[in-house]
Parts: structure tokens; sequence; C-alpha cells
């Protein structure tokens, strides 16, 4: 080819508009996956063809129409037991959202702010910013299966343990942020005027620095899905016969290596699909320049 | 000679920080169990214990005495390598560890190695032909970051490799049962099977090996391929790079130096997968039946063994800490601009 390949497709840069009427529907389309799963985990159990905790039928049943995702080795209805599941694991993992998220923006603050400062309040701030990098260090699988033996594994201790090993992730995020913020114009205009630290914090540090831990939240629900699957599957998650995708994936494994799939891939399906969904409902939330 | 000493500062500094930082995972550890809500030795022994047996059992837990004394016995005979003896099964929990958790570190470490090669072929595959239909499946791929749990993986292996396709070995230990096994030398199970130097006894590990360590490749892959692209991306965009290709450096010269910039946030995340790839290595041990750390671990939770439990908090953390180190060298050797004192941002 010969000459200069002129570009006959140009077109003039769009500025993006915010709220666009397109957009916007768009957005709320997103969300629905999002909005079914948590209907699935509020009315689950109570639409449930059999008892998810009762020996319904005989083991190991092949799905069919009476039993439409079979049963598994003690004769429990796999459907009954994989909708009644999202409730807890749901559940559990919004509870850990919040609280990882709440607790990081809290502590990322906390640190942010105080972190240079000299006096007992720096060297505290510090402390704490070193102790955010340890539990970090430690693998989260270990620190969960550990945690449990400690604390007992019950809906609650579930979610506290994890949320304190998710939330270095956040405090980190927003320490990050915060020290950034901290410079702007705007802050050291507020601070001239006389607001008090704790105000400005709150009124102009605050809003522009969660961004990134708002965003992370959909990461947060998935590993936190996972995590619990994960301690479930090694047999130390929620004690039987509460219904939870990770310990009957894992009594369903056995199976697998002699064919008999459905008890272990349903719920296995179920975990992943509501993971996916739920990412992409944060992501309705999110503008197109924070994707990274 | 100082200033040889000097500029060795570096890593010497990095080096000698690590026996301070296990000693400060130590006393966490040693604090962390003592948080246990509920008396230890109750949990322990039960409720109907005659007093000899309760102080008995108290003195093998380390609880005697005052707190202080507790914590220098306790770091005092962790200098020894003395992690105590396992509650259940009175064996000393550091002969235990170290027979097990060298198969698990086996597994993770192969896992690590086999995706760092694929991710590192993929990332230089996709900088030069980002079109490519091999190019965008991996960037498709790379956007799953994080959201495919191992287990998964393994167990759609197991049912289309074994149950259906019958290529792949049962998921029913290391080695075909029934076929000799390699004399144990380092605990490490595929190395004492390459020492033996017979094929049919490494091929048959090997077999086994495919399905954990892919699973496990699948599940990390993601997160590496993905961060390291988005860097290379962006040092390729960088001056830096432009010099180098407009001076008509060789494709050597320009890929080393794109890759020494764009490498070291890899690296770490690497070294914190690594930790994680442990704790994944425990749940598909449990599947494949490899009997390393992760059973030894999963009943030490389920009955409570107190001591096994720290012992296994400090090893890992240990093994978290020189991971950590070996990051940051290689990090510093990478980009010489992370060194400590060195003014130049990165």
């Amino acid at each position: 080819m010969t000459g200069i390949a002129v570009p006959t497709d140009v077109q003039e840069p769009q500025v993006p508009r915010r709220g666009s009427s397109k957009r916007s529907g768009r957005r709320w389309l997103l969300l629905t996956p999002a909005l079914a799963v948590l209907a699935l985990a509020i009315v689950g159990p109570w639409i449930t063809p059999y008892d998810p905790r009762k020996v319904v039928a005989r083991p190991l049943l092949p799905p069919s129409g009476d039993h439409w995702f079979g049963t598994d080795d003690n004769g429990l209805d796999v459907f009954s037991q994989v909708i009644a599941a999202a409730r807890y694991d749901v559940l559990i993992a919004l509870g850990v959202v919040f609280f990882a998220t709440v607790g990081g923006i809290a502590v990322g603050l906390a640190i942010g702010m105080n972190e240079s400062q000299g006096g007992p309040v720096g060297w505290f701030a510090r402390l704490m910013s070193r102790s955010v990098d340890f539990i970090q260090a430690i693998p989260s699988m270990l620190f969960g299966l550990i945690a449990v033996a400690f604390f007992g594994a019950s809906t609650l201790s579930l979610v506290i343990i994890l949320a304190v090993i998710l939330s270095p992730y956040q405090i980190r995020l927003v320490r990050t942020e915060v020290l950034q913020v901290r410079g702007e114009a705007y802050v050291d205009a507020a601070r001239l005027a006389g607001t008090s630290e704790f105000r400005l914090t709150l009124r102009h540090v605050l809003p522009n620095a969660v961004r990134p831990a708002m965003y992370y939240m959909s990461v947060i629900f998935g590993v936190s899905i996972m995590l619990l699957a994960a301690l479930g599957f090694l047999g130390v998650g929620l004690p039987p016969p509460t219904p939870e995708w990770g310990s009957m994936v894992s009594r369903g494994a056995s199976g697998v290596s002699s064919g008999r799939w459905w008890p272990a891939a349903f719920p296995l399906v179920f975990l992943m699909t509501t993971v996916a969904m739920v990412a992409l409902g944060f992501s309705a939330f999110q503008r197109r320049d924070d994707k990274r | 000679m100082s200033g040889f000493w000097a500029r060795q500062r570096w890593w010497l500094g990095r080096v000698i920080a690590l026996p301070f930082q296990l000693l400060l995972f130590a006393i966490i550890a040693f604090f962390l169990v003592r948080l246990i809500p509920g008396d230890p030795v109750l949990a322990v022994t039960g409720n109907q214990v005659s007093p000899e047996e309760y102080l008995a059992v108290k003195h093998r837990l380390g609880l005697d005495g005052s707190p202080i004394t507790q914590l220098f016995n306790y770091l005092g005979r962790l200098v020894q390598g003395d992690l105590g003896e396992s509650l259940i099964s009175g064996r000393s929990v550091f002969d235990d560890i170290r027979t097990r958790l060298p198969a698990t570190v086996e597994l993770a470490a192969m896992s690590l190695l086999v995706s760092s090669i694929l991710v590192f072929a993929v990332s230089v595959l996709i900088m030069f032909r980002p079109r490519n239909i091999i190019s965008r499946a991996a960037v498709a791929f790379s956007r799953t970051a994080g959201s495919i749990p191992e287990f998964a993986v393994a167990i759609v292996f197991i049912f289309i490799f074994y149950a259906k396709l019958n290529w792949l070995p049962a998921p029913l230990g290391r080695l075909t049962p029934g076929s000799p096994t390699p004399v144990v030398v380092t605990h490490f199970p595929f190395l004492d099977a390459l020492l033996t130097g017979d094929p049919a006894i490494i091929g048959s590990m090997l077999a086994h090996l495919v399905m954990p360590v892919a699973a496990l490749v699948i599940s990390i892959s993601a997160v590496l391929l993905r961060l390291l692209n988005s860097q290379v991306e962006v040092e390729m965009q960088k001056p830096a790079t432009r010099f180098r290709i407009s001076t008509g450096a060789g494709i050597g010269t320009v890929i080393l130096s794109v890759y020494r910039r764009a490498l070291p946030g890899t690296v770490t995340m690497a070294g914190a997968l690594f930790g994680n790839l442990i704790g994944s290595a425990v749940v598909l041990e449990g599947l494949f039946s490899f009997g390393g750390m992760g059973q030894y671990l999963v009943k030490a939770v389920q009955s409570a063994d107190l001591t096994a439990m720290q012992g296994f908090l400090i090893v890992a953390a240990a093994l978290s800490l020189v991971i950590f180190l070996l990051v940051d060298i290689v990090n510093m050797m990478l980009d010489p601009r992370r060194r400590p004192g060195v003014g130049a941002k990165p």
C-alpha cells in the first residue's frame, strides 16, 4: 500500500453527559440480577418445595420432575437446600460487606488523617497502620480457619471474622485516598475558616475519599462468599444441617468422580452466579473513568 | 569498606528486620491464643476433670505462672524450635508440621511457578499482538480475576477429565495405589520422586498433579495477568520506553526496560497470593486426598488443638515473612528506584 491511509471514520469525541436517560436506564437494568439474588435470599427458605433439613427421598436420585436438582447422599432435596442456602450465604456476605466497609472507612480515615502527626496520636496511627499490614500478611483462608476454631462458627461470628479479615483492603484504599485529599486546597480553606478537625474530616475528607472503597464492595462481597464457601468446604463453616453452598459442594464432591455430579454442581453454579450477579449490580454504580 | 556496606544497605536492612518481625508475630500469636473466650483447659479436657489432671493440662498448654513468665517460657522454647506438643496426639507439633507442610508448599509453589511463566508469556504476546485471538481470550479471562474458586475448577476438572473422559488418574492420592513409593528424603513429594530418578514414579506423580495445579493456576493467573497487563500498558506509554524505541534499541532491551518497571507490582501481588495459594492448596488436598497440611489443620481446628494451631500460625507467619522479604528484594533488584534512600520517584 502506498501513501498514508486517511482514517475515514473519525468521529467527534462525545462529551459524556452525566445521568443521561439512556445510561441511567441501563444502570437500573444492571441492578435487577442483584435484586433478584437479594429477593431469593429473603424469601428463599419459604418457597422451597421440600424441607431442606429433612430426608425426603431415596439418596442420590438424579435430577427429575419431582426433584429438580436430584437428591444428595442423605436423601435431602438438593433444590430446596440450594434455595434455602442463599439466605445464609448472601446475608452473611452482605453483613461482611457492611461491617468491613464501614469499619474500613472509619479506621482508614483515622489513620490517614493522623498518620503524619507527631506525639502519641500519630504514633498510635502508625501502629494501627502497621497492624493492618500484619493482618493482611496472614493468608485469609488460614486466618479464617483459625479464627473459627477460636470463636466457633455461628452466623454472627462468621460475619465478624470475615469482616476483620477483609477490612484491611478497605482501610488501605481509604487511607491512600485520604492522604491525597488531605493536601487539597479546600481542606486547608475549611481549616482556615475554623472548622473543627472532626467536622472537617466528616464534611470534606470523607465524601472525597470513599469512592474506591465503595467500588471495592463488590470484590469484598465476592471474596466473602468464596471464603465462606471454602470454610464450609473444609467442614468448619456453619454446622450441618444448616444449608450452605460450600458444605454442600464438599459433601457432593466425593460423588463427582463416580459421575454423580448434581449434589456438587448445582450449589457451585448458584455460588458463582450469585457472585457474578452482585458484581454486575455494583458495576451499575461505577463510572467509566473509575474502571481499572 | 564503609562505602561497600553503605551500598549493600538496601537489602541488608531488610534481612536484619526479619527476626524482629518474626518475634512480633510470635508475641501476637501468643496473645491470640489467650484471647479465646472461655477456659482453654476446660475446652480441651471437657468439664469432668480432677484438679491434678487440670493442672497437668494447664502445664502442657504453658498456661501456668504469670503471663510474663508464660511469654518468656514460650519464646525461650520457640528459639530452640520447640512448638510444643499436640494436645490431642501428644506428638511434637514441629515434627508434624515439618513432615506435612512441605507437600502443601510444593503444590502452591508449583502452581505459582507455572502461572508466573504463563502470565509472563501471555503478557508479552498481548504487548506485541493485542488483537490476536489468544490475546483477546486472555484479556477476557483476566476480567474474571478473583471470582473463580479453585475448588469449583477442580470439581469440574474431576468430572470432565476423570469421570467422563478418564484421561487423568482418580483424585485419590499422589500416586496410583499399589505402585512403588519414593523414599522420603526432603518431605517434598515431587522432589523425592525426582530424586528416585524412576520415570514411572515421576510420570505417575505428574499425572496426579495436573488437575490440582491447573485448578490453582486458573484461579490465580487471572489476577496476575490483569495487574501485569495494566502495568505494562502504562509503562509502554512512558517517555523511557519511547526514548529506547526512538534511539533504535533492540527489541530485547525495550522488553527488559518495560518489564523492569512493570513487574514490581505483579511480584508483590504474587507474593501476597502465595499465602492464599497455601490456603487454596489446603482445600484442594482434601479434594484430591493428598494428605498434606490440609487434613492436619482441619483436624486441629475441629478438635480445638490449640498448640497445633499456635504452632502452625507461627510457621505460616514465618513463611509469609520470608516470601515478603524475597518479594522486596526481587523488586529492589528489578527497579533500583525502590531501594530505600533513593530520591527518584518510581
